[in-house]
């Protein structure tokens, strides 16, 4: 709920810009990444994948490469059908085995396996597998996909369509037949996705004796690659430790979970000698965890009285040839924002999950609701040009009003606190808005295609499994745990089940703990336990490991300090009732007598079982598990309280098209946004500014794109092209502060932030810049290409 | 697609240490040799095994084969002169004030410092800018082989994608790109998806004028949507003899866009929008080019 | 020197130690370093010249260790991330300057921009922050959006022109 929660006078590291305790290992380049892990006896694997979108594995042999020199195994599909089941998928069964067997899907899918002495022998080796192949047609058009002449992506499902559901909340046809006005149009989003400077990697090592797996890798999700491994092998998870390196990176595409089981089979064919994996770069783009949202909608809104009445969505979602990236979730989370930050009645989705011989798709930082959002923000800006209303002013016309919170929205999900109002007047005051609009009025009389974008999106904060329930998802809780525990020098170690991956959680936690026993942040050390030892974890996603890990923290503090309250009563010889902690001693409230501090109690307790109180264990450290509390089970219409906190922004982007070649230059970039309490600002600006540039990746230069075969076009950071300083614009920030009444320090989820608003709010300047010439982009990204292929169109 | 790999297949290297050396060992018909200059280009190809070769020459320990002079109204470039030389040259900045500004467009610094002259020129890049400058500027490449030396005219020089006029054995040393001559009017504009990028198009002018300020020489030279860089001799012709302005830039602009049978055509530029920015391009770049010219200037350019 | 099979030698001085090793060709100065000489802070993102995370200083130029043969680097003189920080620990100023501004986040690209920058400013102590854009244009980051990283090597560069001597490595 806020700060004041925490026993000092005064709080000298939580809600400041702190200097992280991340930095100086990474800064001196000791932080160990992936691979930087070398075991003794390590084996080196390289994969060999499918040249075909969709073909018959006629014969594969593998003798040659097995009788090179340095080559220990070999695995192909006849071992993963031995060893293991196919990969848990959403929706279900829709998952494929980590190497093909009979069929390959897609281009990249793995073929085979070697474990070499080196990775350059092992892809020597790879040269040496003689794999026949008898290509069958591909279906890569999801549209076509979905008729019934489409070859089938498995054959044993009978059809491409994963999933089809119409979803409805409230009396939309209604609505949408006594609107004043109703406005439609359609829009693709074409792949982009995560492209974290480090790929996937793994050291898997399958011990003989033991029969147990150890994984060591750059894992988002440590605990559920753990559970995903003992599922896949059918081995107990007990058996199974997963060790999650700090990693470079994730944002929800970092994948990798068939990196993990082949080289697991590697290294069990090996006799048991570690593997190691690294994914190339070129593996990574074409068959990774980075592509995300390959999306076809068409939308519609009733407008009546300037107020949005309904929205319609219809989404074709192509989710490439396998449920295994869970990429089915995005396409549900926008449940849990499905109207945005307006007080739209009723509304529907129409959703088709889609096979195609395309690479399987994958989660991506915001995890749906950015292209969701593109689509809801350009109808927002089509209805307010044919209406001539403001589009600032349209939007804050249909703004949830502040006194309307918590406020649930039709598709089910409550949104926790916001003043969007003060929001969006921040953001026009920061933007110089009503000036923009003269200069664009300017610019237009001389021609000048300038356009400015006002956006509001919201982002729900704090995942629980609930918001994908009409994908399969059906728990309810996602909880995350911390040990804090005091040495007898009074030293102070957390432990977690998280490892570090740049939004700078470490720090988090000894801003916290410092602040609650009143130390310095040297004097806390956060230590990262492997799956088999940590307290229950989920890790990073979902915009969830601020506000779940500090509520984690300030839980196991507060229950320790219960413990050590104990024990200071007793050598205090007063009621325990009577003292408290404060400024890191322990302290009778009315302020009389003596003080203990932590550091002594915690001393006393390990030290002194003379002076322990009766039934008091010489343990100062206490555990504590947090999970967002009052998230409800999904209804029969997929309506749940699923995302905890609701954080909004407003984005104002100023563009100029120069039509002759299609180029966008970004004028002016200013944001203003709410993401409740801060608890080191300096970290949630770079989370804030990271975000804008994938957005602006995604709006204006990032794309995968495939032919009309199947075949990926793009296989190097020379055609994925993610923004370099160059492509960034310089932007102007403010912050509104609603604390959320939901979370206990009053912070909401803020990590996924900007790409939820960014690539919605380029793309309505650039809409708003080509408005004169009565055209539309519908489709992302806006390479110059497109754009000029636009405004041809009205030149025509 | 061919499954990309991330280590290069094995192969022989060898570092000569003279001119000699180093041609007994590419003139071997027996071996497919490649020479390895700054490695900018070639080592992605290794990398991915895009290219086997079986033995690598790596030529950067051949003396004097770097370094920038003046010779006969020319800046003359070893093969192994480093972008980065080119671009901290004050010659170049003075007397050829185009390619200075053309080494700017190449890849980052951090490229340019190991990136060479002879092997832009060598790789043949059609997107690539030196090539266009040497075609541009007129320049000439010198090549060594088991058969004495020779010089190549860039027009030449340049035969396809990624192919040159270099006979198998020959290497090239020298680079010669004739300096700006007083009162020439350039430029050098390119258009690429990120700053760094290769171009999706870009045009190198070069344009004279006489006393009267009509056009009396003109070389235009596009880069990025044929195979090879390119002089546009009908939109050069029909800028001959003609007065400055800007529908005369439109129509050689067209004319640009006329030159080309089958342009390039890749996921960021089809060569429809290929052949639209070449022309766009020619026209900025011919009116930059005309705003730096002094009419009616000879001689040298100090 | 003829062609010769198999590996070779290379004797290359990294951070001011002298350090011996056999190579095959094929070997890169990334994986020279990364897994024989045990220097593992320079990380590798691409393999085809891009990203940039590789970026080390040969004879004082920053360069791609994944874009340069190790046998190519014989008798040169290398500085990677590593050597930066004094032996005592202390951080440079330029480590000093990108924690202060917060000028990274998972870190994995850090090394690159970190030996960028250095071989920009000790060859330009008065690079602006158009020369200092183009330098970091060719590295990417994909956590901070870079404005950090900007005010990072900002701050570094007014730093160094200060105090120079605490800077050369």
């Amino acid at each position: 709920m806020s700060l004041d929660c925490l026993p000092v006078t005064e709080r000298r590291w939580i809600g400041r810009d702190v200097v992280r305790v991340e930095d100086r290992s990474l800064l001196t380049g000791r932080t160990r990444f992936i691979d930087d892990v070398v075991l003794p006896g390590m084996l080196h694997c390289a994969i060999l994948r499918s040249p075909f979108p969709h073909a018959r594995i006629i014969q594969i042999d593998t003798s040659r490469a097995e009788a090179l020199p340095g080559v220990a195994a070999v695995v192909t599909g006849a071992d993963a059908l031995a060893w293991c089941q196919p990969a848990r998928s959403t929706p279900e069964g829709w998952g494929l085995r980590c190497l093909a067997s009979d069929t390959a899907h897609f281009v990249g899918e793995p073929i085979a396996a070697v474990a070499a002495a080196s990775r350059a022998a092992a892809e020597d080796a790879l040269e040496a597998i003689d794999v026949e192949y008898e290509p069958l047609e591909p279906v890569t058009d999801p549209f076509r996909a979905m008729s019934g002449d489409s070859p089938l992506v498995m054959e044993g499902k009978g059809t491409n369509v994963m999933f089809h559901r119409v979803f409805t909340w409230g009396e939309v046809d209604a609505a949408f037949a006594g609107a004043e006005h109703v406005f439609t149009e359609k829009f693709r989003w074409n792949r982009v996705g995560a492209n974290p400077t480090e790929t996937f990697g793994t050291v898997c090592e399958w011990d003989p004796g033991t029969l147990e797996l150890c994984v060591y890798g750059s894992i988002q999700a440590a605990s559920s690659a753990a559970l995903g491994c003992a599922g896949t092998f059918g081995i107990p998870s007990s058996k199974v430790t997963v060790k999650s390196q700090h990693h470079g990176g994730s944002f929800g595409g970092k994948g990798g979970a068939r990196g993990i089981v082949v080289a697991s089979m590697l290294s069990r064919k090996a006799g048991g000698r570690p593997v190691k994996w690294i994914e190339d770069r070129s593996e990574y783009l074409v068959a990774g965890g980075g592509q995300a949202w390959d999306r076809h909608y068409e939308a519609s809104i009733a407008v009546s009285g300037g107020r949005v009445t309904a929205l319609s969505v219809t989404l074709v979602d192509d989710l490439g040839a396998s449920g295994e990236g869970f990429g089915a979730l995005g396409a549900a989370k926008p449940l849990a924002a499905f109207t945005g930050p307006y007080e739209i009645p009723t509304a529907r989705y129409d959703l088709s999950l889609v096979a195609t011989n395309k690479t399987p798709v994958f989660p991506y930082r915001g995890m749906g609701p950015p292209p969701h959002f593109f689509v809801l923000e350009q109808m927002m800006d089509i209805a307010a040009r044919a209406l001539e209303i403001d589009p600032a002013e349209f939007r804050r016309a249909n703004f949830i009003p502040a006194d309307r919170f918590p406020y649930t929205i039709p598709s089910g999900n409550e949104y926790d606190s916001g003043n969007y109002g003060e929001v969006l007047d921040a953001a026009l005051s920061l933007a110089g808005y009503a000036e923009l609009r003269r200069e664009q009025e300017e610019a237009r009389k001389q021609g000048r295609l300038m356009g400015v974008g006002v956006v509001s999106t919201v982002e729900p904060g704090v995942f629980d499994w609930n918001a994908y329930a009409i994908v399969g998802m059906p728990q309810t809780g996602v909880p995350e745990g911390a040990t804090v525990s005091i040495d007898i020098l009074g030293s102070i170690t957390v432990r977690v089940g998280f490892s570090m991956e740049g939004q700078g959680q470490y720090t988090l936690v000894s801003q916290l703990v410092a602040d609650y026993f009143h130390v310095d942040m040297d004097a806390v050390s956060v230590v990262q336990l492997d799956t088999r030892s940590a307290p229950p974890s989920f890790g990073p996603g979902g915009s969830r490991l601020g506000v779940a890990i500090s509520a984690a923290v300030l839980g196991a503090c507060q229950r320790l300090t219960g413990t050590l309250r104990r024990v200071a009563a007793a050598l205090l010889r007063a009621p325990e009732d009577q003292i408290e902690l404060w400024d890191g001693n322990f302290v009778l409230k009315d302020r009389s007598g003596g003080a203990l501090s932590v550091a002594k109690v915690a001393a006393t307790m390990l030290a002194r079982s003379d002076l322990l109180p009766p039934g008091v264990d010489p343990l100062p450290e206490a555990t504590y598990v947090w999970t967002a509390p009052g998230r409800t089970p999904a209804d029969d219409e997929g309506r749940a309280k699923s995302y905890l906190t609701a954080a909004q922004a407003v984005h104002v982007v100023v563009v100029e098209i120069d039509p002759d070649t299609g180029v966008v230059e970004i004028l002016k970039y200013a944001v203003a946004d709410d993401c409740g309490v801060r608890l080191n600002p300096a970290t949630v600006e770079g989370q804030l500014d990271g975000s804008i540039a994938q957005g602006i990746g995604a709006a204006l230069y990032e794309e995968y794109v495939y032919d009309e075969e199947g075949q990926p076009l793009v296989a190097t950071l020379a055609d994925y092209l993610i923004p370099t300083i160059n492509e960034i614009p310089v932007t102007q920030k403010t912050a509104v502060v609603t604390p959320s009444p939901f979370t206990p320090l009053g912070a909401k989820g803020c990590g996924e932030g900007a790409i939820h608003t960014t690539p919605a709010a380029v793309m309505c300047a650039i809409n708003d810049a080509m408005a004169p010439r009565g055209v539309l982009l519908t489709e992302v990204p806006a390479s110059p290409q497109r754009v000029w292929k636009t405004i041809r169109e009205a030149n025509r | 697609m061919e499954w990309a790999t991330v280590k290069p297949a094995a192969f022989d290297y060898a570092a000569p240490t003279s001119l000699a050396e180093a041609l007994t060992l590419l003139g071997d018909p027996d071996r497919d040799a490649t020479v390895l200059a700054g490695g900018q280009s070639l080592l992605p190809m290794l990398n991915m095994r895009l290219a086997r070769p079986e033995l690598v020459v790596d030529i950067g320990r051949i003396p004097n084969l770097a370094g920038i002079e003046e010779r006969e109204g020319a800046l003359v470039f070893g093969a192994m002169t480093t972008k980065a030389a080119v671009e901290s040259s004050a010659l170049v900045l003075r007397q050829q004030p185009l390619l200075h500004a053309a080494t700017k467009l190449v890849g980052h610094p951090q490229i340019r410092s190991r990136g060479t002259v002879g092997g832009s020129m060598a790789q043949a890049d059609p997107a690539a800018e030196y090539p266009a400058v040497a075609v541009a500027t007129g320049g000439w490449m010198r090549a060594v082989g088991a058969d004495g030396e020779r010089t190549i005219p860039a027009a030449d020089f340049f035969v396809t994608c990624l192919t040159t006029g270099l006979a198998p054995g020959e290497l090239l040393v020298e680079v010669g790109i004739p300096a700006l001559s007083a009162g020439t009017g350039w430029s050098f504009t390119e258009l690429s998806r990120r700053h760094g990028d290769f171009a999706m198009a870009g045009v190198a002018v070069t344009v004279r004028l006489d006393r009267a300020g009509c056009f009396e020489e003109s070389r235009i030279v596009v880069f990025g949507v044929g195979d090879i860089p390119t002089r546009m001799s009908a939109a050069e012709e029909l800028l001959r003899g003609e007065r400055p302005e800007p529908s005369l830039y439109r129509r050689a602009a067209d004319a640009v866009r006329d030159a080309f049978d089958a342009p390039m055509s890749d996921i960021h530029a089809s060569a429809e929008y290929r052949l639209h920015l070449a022309g766009v391009l020619a026209e900025r770049g011919i009116a930059d080019a005309v705003a730096r010219a002094h009419p009616g200037e000879e001689g040298p350019n100090r | 020197m003829s062609s010769t099979n198999g590996t070779r030698p290379v004797r290359v001085t990294v951070n001011g130690t002298v350090h011996e090793a056999t190579v095959e060709p094929r070997t890169t100065l990334s994986e020279l370093l990364r897994s024989q000489l045990g220097l593992t802070g320079t990380h590798v993102g691409c393999e085809h010249g891009v990203c940039g995370v590789c970026t080390v200083l040969i004879d004082g130029k920053a360069v791609r260790s994944c874009l340069t043969l190790a046998v190519q680097v014989d008798g040169s003189e290398i500085l990677t991330v590593e050597g930066l920080a004094a032996a005592d620990g202390t951080l440079h100023p330029l480590q000093e300057a990108f924690s202060a501004e917060h000028g990274l986040q998972c870190g994995f690209c850090t090394p690159g921009f970190l030996m960028a920058v250095y071989a920009l400013l000790t060859e330009k102590p008065d690079a602006g922050e158009d020369e200092i854009r183009e330098v970091l244009g060719g590295q990417l980051c994909r956590c901070t959006g870079y404005q950090s990283i900007l005010r990072s090597v900002m701050r570094a560069a007014a730093q160094f022109r200060e105090s120079k001597l605490e800077w050369v490595r």
